[in-house]
């Protein structure tokens, strides 16, 4: 797997994005965190974004507002929501946004990397043809 | 010679007003009209006089002879008569003053009932008419009958315009409608009253009982209706309320989890074997804590009716081997032997996959947590399509329960008194294997021989 791919971990507790962070660092990843959506906004507006990570519950604009703004500007950018449990409607509706995945808070990190690198190859397949 | 012709007649005279005094007392009635009116008594006494007198002549040529002893007898018999007279007299006015009593007691003891009856029904009407539900009793026409004034405030209509007249009339409102169409099987209901605006917005709650006369045939309905707006809403804040705290109280933990987990997986050679065991001690406590928090939480949402089964065609067997799969390492710590029995072809099984692994997850957590060392947990699974059923067990040798205490272990925070302390748990994982599996169409229940006989948990699953 091509390993300079950049991932933006957009998610409002910071605890949390650090976890990520570490983690996809400690696997050759590249990545970028943003605490808001209107960060996040700005940084796939400005930089080479591979894919990203999204809550859906955080203030102002929670992670589904944020997707279909960042929609508006780029239809390609593969996202994986990042929900906080099994049952959360918000996930639901996320999938019918057309999203890649969803990683669930409590589901190990293990899992997290397995569901990124298969977005990855399906969305590399995609591009390819 | 003479005297004796005398004693003759004497004798014969005896025997005739012997006769007619018999007469007489058979009427006696007569007699006492005959007290009653003096003229006629005179008459009657004359005409009695007259008998005698004739009677005595009869025998006795002799007028003068015939006029002492006719006068004679007449007083001895006339006092006689009198005196029986008198004595019948006064025991009739007796019984005819004890009828009288006894039917002046009888209509007090009616009028009393009568008084007792109408302060019984004010007491009722105003009961009815002051208690806070609404109350509708319709007839078997669908005409109302009663309705008082909390059912009218409640539906907002007027008892004039509708007593003796269908409820459904100039009903508009679909819900409302449906109240009175209420079957025998849906006794309670809520119906929504809705309105422009949003503060007059009503919930109602209606419980419904048919009323049948002796020969239980239907007469009519009778429905109560309770304003339930304010425990709804209560209800909806309380489930918000605990699943936004659960959120908050989750996300802390997950991130300590994750940082332990990266700690143990990444910087493993850095710790020595003390700080590990710590790691590991905050690492299951972690995990209990995030267990107990995520009970809760579907526990609220069980309890807010907000959980929706995702259900698709399932292979138990699938289900079974994946959850066997999830507690090998657990066991084996045990030497806790899971043993699978299958029967072949089970057919699939609409489900909802996630929450039929969570009723095997709590099931088994359960059978480990209570069987000791050495022991075996079965997990059986068979049709039954006589009863088109799916019957699933699992049984462990653990330490049973006893039977009293069968009945109880599906209620909320129940655990079990025999349980040990070191045991513990939220006391809603068996709530939440019973609620999954009534959402899901089936049953559960325990079985258990008693202390330390294993107990065997049963459930079915509808076949479609």
């Amino acid at each position: 797997m091509d390993k300079n791919i950049k991932i933006l971990v957009c998610d409002d507790e910071a605890d949390f994005r650090k976890l990520m962070n570490y983690w996809f660092s400690s696997k050759g990843y590249s990545i970028k965190e943003a605490s808001s959506g209107d960060e996040a906004i700005n940084i796939i507006k400005k930089e080479e974004v591979d894919i990203v990570f999204m809550d859906l519950k955080m203030p102002n604009m929670d992670g589904i507002d944020t997707i279909k703004n960042i929609r508006k500007f780029n239809k390609e950018i593969p996202i994986i929501v990042i929900s906080a449990h099994v049952d959360d409607p918000k996930a639901s509706k996320a999938i019918s946004l057309g999203v890649s995945g969803i990683f669930y808070k409590g589901a190990d990190f293990e899992e997290g990397l397995a569901l990124l690198e298969s977005v990855l190859r399906t969305h590399k397949k995609l591009k390819d043809k | 010679m003479e005297t004796t012709l005398i004693l003759y007649i004497i004798a014969g005279i005896i025997s005739i007003i012997i006769g007619i005094l018999l007469v007489s007392f058979t009427n006696i009635s007569i007699y006492v009209k005959a007290k009653e009116k003096k003229t006629e008594d005179s008459l009657y006494i004359k005409d009695f006089d007259d008998k005698i007198y004739n009677a005595v002549k009869e025998v006795i040529s002799d007028e003068e002879k015939a006029k002492i002893l006719n006068e004679k007898f007449t007083k001895i018999f006339g006092s006689e008569i009198k005196k029986q007279i008198e004595n019948q007299t006064k025991e009739i006015a007796f019984k005819y003053e004890k009828i009288i009593n006894e039917k002046t007691k009888s209509e007090e003891i009616a009028w009393e009932k009568y008084k007792k009856v109408v302060l019984e029904k004010k007491q009722t009407e105003s009961i009815i008419h002051s208690i806070a539900e609404g109350l509708v009793v319709v007839d078997s026409n669908g005409k109302v009958i009663m309705m008082n004034p909390s059912a009218e405030k409640l539906l907002g209509i007027s008892k004039e315009k509708k007593i003796g007249k269908p409820l459904l009339e100039n009903l508009k409102d679909e819900q409302l409608i449906s109240l009175v169409k209420s079957t025998p099987e849906s006794r309670e209901k809520e119906i929504e009253l809705l309105s422009s605006k949003e503060e007059t917005k009503k919930i109602i709650k209606a419980s419904t009982a048919v009323i049948e006369n002796e020969d239980g045939k239907t007469v009519g309905i009778v429905s109560v209706l309770s304003d339930i707006t304010k425990q709804k809403e209560l209800d909806e804040l309380k489930s918000k309320f605990i699943s936004n705290i659960t959120h908050e109280l989750r996300t802390p933990l997950v991130a300590m989890d994750k940082a332990i987990l990266l700690l143990l997986s990444s910087k493993k050679d850095e710790f020595n074997d003390e700080t590990k065991e710590f790691l590991f001690i905050i690492q299951r406590n972690l995990k209990r804590l995030t267990n107990l928090i995520n009970d809760i939480l579907d526990f609220s949402k069980f309890e807010a009716k907000s959980i929706k089964l995702k259900k698709e065609p399932v292979l138990i067997e699938e289900i079974i081997d994946e959850v066997i799969k999830t507690f090998k390492s657990w066991a084996d710590t045990k030497s806790i032997n899971i043993v699978k029995v299958c029967q072949d072809d089970l057919p699939k099984v609409n489900l909802d996959p996630l929450r039929i692994t969570q009723v095997f997850n709590n099931l088994i957590n359960n059978a480990l947590k209570f069987t000791p060392q050495g022991g075996t947990i079965t997990i059986e699974a068979k049709s039954n399509p006589e009863k088109k059923l799916l019957e699933v067990s699992v049984k462990d040798t653990g330490c049973g329960i006893p039977k009293e205490e069968l009945s109880k272990i599906f209620d909320k925070f129940y655990q079990v008194s025999s349980t040990s302390s070191e045991i513990s748990g939220s006391g809603l994982g068996l709530s939440i294997v019973k609620e999954i599996i009534n959402l899901s169409g089936g049953n559960i229940w325990a079985e258990s021989e008693g202390l330390g006989k294993g107990t065997k948990f049963i459930f079915t699953l509808p076949l479609e």
